[in-house]
């Protein structure tokens, strides 16, 4: 799991049959002062985050997987929490 | 899963035979900054497993690692980068 903000969105009709209906957010990763760390990730999303959110996600597959009741998804990250502010 | 720009194709004139009739392109993943500054991607171009048909300047979200290969379940490839979607429209504030 990693600290990530959201930085926007993203929609795409053209995909994998199991991403249908989840919402896609850029999140970037952060590091733990908060500065960025790698490339931005498309994430799915179903607890509402917002723009400029500070989110938890999460790279288990096994775990998306569950959460998109398919077997064969090829997303990683989702997002599993918001993190309240300072 | 990265965002990349498609820049072109690749054919293989051979290859792992698990791998054999597939349709592959380089895709440049994003940086944070060229998305935000809406310029040219910045990163290390990569070969990719396209099942949508991406063509040149489209981007695309880039499956990568372990989750590549979960569209061929239960078959298993020795892939890990996979077109899985083509991306309409990208919001970045």
């Amino acid at each position: 799991m990693q600290l990530a903000i959201i930085v926007g969105h993203a929609t795409a009709t053209v995909k994998h049959p199991s991403m249908t209906g989840w919402k896609l957010l850029i999140a970037q990763p952060l590091t733990m002062d908060e500065k960025p760390d790698g490339e931005p990730q498309l994430v799915i999303d179903n607890l509402g985050a917002g723009l400029d959110a500070r989110v938890l996600i999460c790279n288990d597959g096994a775990g998306t997987r569950k959460l998109m009741d398919s077997k064969n998804s090829p997303v990683r990250w989702f997002v599993m929490g918001i993190c309240d502010d300072r | 899963m990265r965002i990349a720009e498609v820049i072109g194709t690749v054919t293989l004139s051979r290859c792992h035979p698990m791998l054999a009739g597939y349709r592959w392109i380089i895709g440049v993943p994003y940086s944070l900054k060229a998305l935000k500054t809406k310029t040219a991607p910045d990163g290390e171009d990569f070969v990719i497993l396209d099942e949508l048909g991406a063509g040149n300047g489209h981007q695309i979200g880039v499956s990568e690692g372990g989750e590549a290969v979960m569209p061929f379940y239960p078959e298993r490839k020795p892939l890990d980068a996979y077109c899985a979607c083509i991306l309409d429209a990208i919001e970045v504030k």
